[in-house]
């Protein structure tokens, strides 16, 4: 078997697939308009409704205390006060009345323009805005952050925000980083970052563990069996499939999210679609385990049910996984799909490079050629599984 | 490459506890069509899923058209066809689709011309562009056999290929498979329906509970078992006195095994029929009976299958067995 006639099969096998999803209305619906388009619209009419722009911090009444008095600071202050994400923005003059108002719900932040400001950014040097924030109401810290960080580095890249953490907050985050949410969220990045990894998850299994296990009941996998394919080339050829459904509807919800709901990625197309296609290719090793365990259809959407409910619990899509305990934090940390949201939020929301995310992209390339290899000795040694 | 397309020596497939193929023998010449018989369960399925190589057999070996199933199993798979009970076709996509596809996979060069050829040999006209999903069940299963001819195979396997079949196009594909024979193409035609092999097949196999029982052409088959050659001759009116005398004449001949005489006819059951007719007749005639008619009735492939496999109560707990096995 040479390369050339393995790769001829394989893509053999990929327009094979492609053939039968284009006949087929219902595998259309689910994979290229019912998950992307349902979800995208679901979460983001949650967030604020179609076609508007909406912002988490808007309302949330807030001070800035300018101690430079310099045009850099006014400059700042205009910025975000003429903002449609610091609609309660007031100024104060007092840094420590303002700060003691924390914690009594009057005021949730205190932004903080230290004196130096405009010299540092006149020196080309690292200026920085202070941060206080009250984190009694949950997230509301994280959004106030992120959002700031955006502003101020759209002012000028050589600012950053310092959160001043309590002395409890030091203590749960030490050692770790804690990936804000709700950078830019005039509109839609959070739910961004949730859609594509749980859109691709979802469909990718759907299509590779129930499409394998319908050729078993059908009795074609057996057909392909006793041709001279070897079982690599039907599987590379199935992915090759995948991979261009996954790119299609990688750009359905990045243009629903961005024109349909106000998203803003920090990052760039390549980026996004880069990561986007790793989640679907491990998720379609996680399938073809799957399908080598003989999972029947109905076995595959119980399976899907339970991988959604595993994402929600433990991936880092409601709590950050570094803030989880026990079990929970381990089952976290062994869970490909938690350093896939790692990976999707430092990039869209924080702007990361995508090379800086050394240890979220080695895990998942590592998972997916794990689960990869797992499906070819299971389907290679024991043929008869996927046998009717 | 040997003589015989396929040979299997001690070839064992165990699930669990369950043999479902008990050290088979077999050897089966190029160009026969050999039948695999038994009922459901009996291993037939099993031992072809071990012929085509997606079955790996426990024990034992075997080579089709001269290789070996384990260690070639690519070079098997270029040189075999398989038609199974099901229509294992991609049911989204046209009869032609599906032969392109096969036609890659098995790199035929001028595929298109060799897609035609069959497509016209099967006569499926503008059937071609019909997805499979729409066809027939004989016309799916004429699809099904050219997928399984594309690449001109030198052993055919039929895995119960005329089940749901209608009487006609059942008869038409045992002849054409006749006619692949002729051609040289060795075929493997599993069934359950105890006629079939009888008609058509060269030798035939009897599987049971996972063993091959017996194999022999149809007609060494049937005269394996005795007692089933059997006269039956209508004589109305036939007296007591009569009757014994007829019983003590016959009983004086070797092959007489059993006379029976219910409902006006007499019933002799032998071992062989030849010459038995005359002599019934004869001896009938002597006593001054009337004779009406005279039957011979072969023994069907079905009445020796049972007497091999130790009647039809053996079968019913084999099938209760093998049921709760899977």
């Amino acid at each position: 078997m040479s390369i050339l006639s393995f790769v001829r099969d394989s893509l053999a096998v990929a327009e094979n697939e492609f053939r039968q999803f284009r006949r087929n209305r219902s595998a259309i619906l689910i994979s290229l308009v019912i998950l992307p388009f349902f979800f995208t619209a679901s979460l983001g009419a949650g967030r604020g409704g179609a076609g508007t722009t909406f912002s988490a911090t808007a309302d949330i009444p807030m001070t800035f205390v300018d101690n430079d008095y310099s045009v850099a600071s006014l400059r700042l202050w205009q910025t975000l006060e003429s903002s449609p994400d610091f609609h309660s923005l007031t100024q104060s003059y007092d840094e420590q009345q303002s700060i003691s108002l924390l914690g009594t719900k009057t005021i949730f932040a205190v932004i903080v323009v230290p004196k130096g400001f405009q010299n540092d950014l006149d020196n080309g040097a690292q200026a920085r805005v202070i941060l206080y924030t009250d984190d009694s109401e949950p997230g509301v810290s994280d959004q106030i952050q992120s959002t700031l960080t955006n502003y101020v580095q759209n002012f000028n890249p050589n600012v950053e925000v310092q959160p001043q953490l309590t002395e409890a907050e030091k203590q749960a985050i030490s050692g770790v980083e804690i990936i804000q949410k709700g950078a830019s969220f005039a509109g839609f990045n959070v739910g961004l970052t949730i859609v594509l990894a749980v859109v691709q998850i979802f469909a990718v299994f759907y299509e590779i563990a129930g499409g394998m296990s319908r050729e078993r009941d059908e009795g074609t996998y057996a057909r392909l069996l006793v041709t001279p394919i070897p079982i690599g080339a039907i599987i590379l050829g199935k992915t090759l499939f995948d991979v261009l459904l996954s790119i299609v509807r990688t750009f359905i919800v990045l243009g629903l999210a961005i024109y349909g709901y106000g998203a803003r990625p920090n990052t760039d197309l390549l980026t996004i679609l880069a990561l986007s296609l790793l989640v679907a290719l491990v998720t379609m090793g996680l399938g073809f385990v799957a399908s080598a365990l003989k999972l029947g259809q109905r076995a595959v959407v119980i399976v899907e049910f339970f991988l959604i409910l595993l994402l929600f619990a433990f991936s880092g899509l409601v709590i950050d996984k570094e803030l989880l305990v026990g079990v929970s934090q381990t089952i976290a940390t062994i869970l490909p799909f938690s350093y896939a949201f790692d990976a999707l939020r430092r990039t869209i929301l924080l702007g990361r490079p995508v090379l800086s995310l050394t240890y979220d992209l080695e895990y998942l390339i590592a998972s997916g050629v794990l689960f990869y290899a797992t499906a070819f000795l299971f389907l290679s040694k024991f043929r008869e599984r996927l046998i009717t | 490459m040997s003589d015989n397309s396929i040979t299997t020596q001690g070839l064992t497939k165990i699930f669990g506890h369950f043999r479902a193929v008990d050290t088979l023998n077999l050897g089966v010449n190029a160009g026969e069509l050999f039948g695999l018989l038994g009922p459901n369960g009996a291993g037939k399925t099993t031992t072809v899923r071990m012929l085509c190589t997606l079955t790996e057999p426990t024990l034992g070996s075997a080579t089709v058209a001269g290789f070996d199933i384990r260690k070639e199993a690519a070079a098997v798979r270029r040189s075999i066809g398989v038609v199974s009970e099901g229509v294992s076709l991609y049911k989204d996509l046209t009869i032609e689709e599906n032969l392109k596809l096969l036609s890659t996979l098995y790199d035929i060069p001028r595929a298109e011309s060799r897609i035609q050829e069959l497509l016209e040999m099967f006569a499926f006209r503008e059937k071609t562009r019909r997805l499979v999903s729409a066809l027939s069940t004989g016309w799916a299963k004429k699809a099904m056999i050219c997928a399984a001819l594309l690449h001109d195979p030198k052993v055919l396997f039929l895995d119960e290929v005329t089940s749901g079949l209608d009487p006609q196009s059942a008869i038409a594909l045992q002849d054409f498979t006749r006619r692949l024979c002729e051609q040289g193409v060795t075929v493997i035609w599993t069934t359950h329906y105890m006629g079939e092999p009888e008609k058509i097949c060269d030798r035939v196999g009897i599987m049971f509970a996972g063993r091959l029982v017996q194999v022999g052409t149809p007609d060494e088959l049937k005269h394996s078992v005795s007692e089933l050659s059997l006269v039956e001759v209508e004589t109305p009116d036939l007296s007591p006195s009569q009757l014994e005398k007829v019983k003590h004449k016959l009983s004086s001949m070797n092959q007489v095994c059993r006379v029976k005489y219910v409902e006006s006819k007499l019933q002799v059951s032998c071992e062989r029929r030849e010459t038995l007719a005359e002599e019934v007749a004869s001896a009938l005639l002597e006593v001054g009976a009337r004779i009406r008619t005279i039957n011979t009735k072969d023994p069907t492939l079905e009445e020796a299958f049972i007497a091999l496999t130790g009647g039809e109560d053996e079968i019913d707990r084999f099938m209760e067995r093998a049921e709760q096995s899977k």
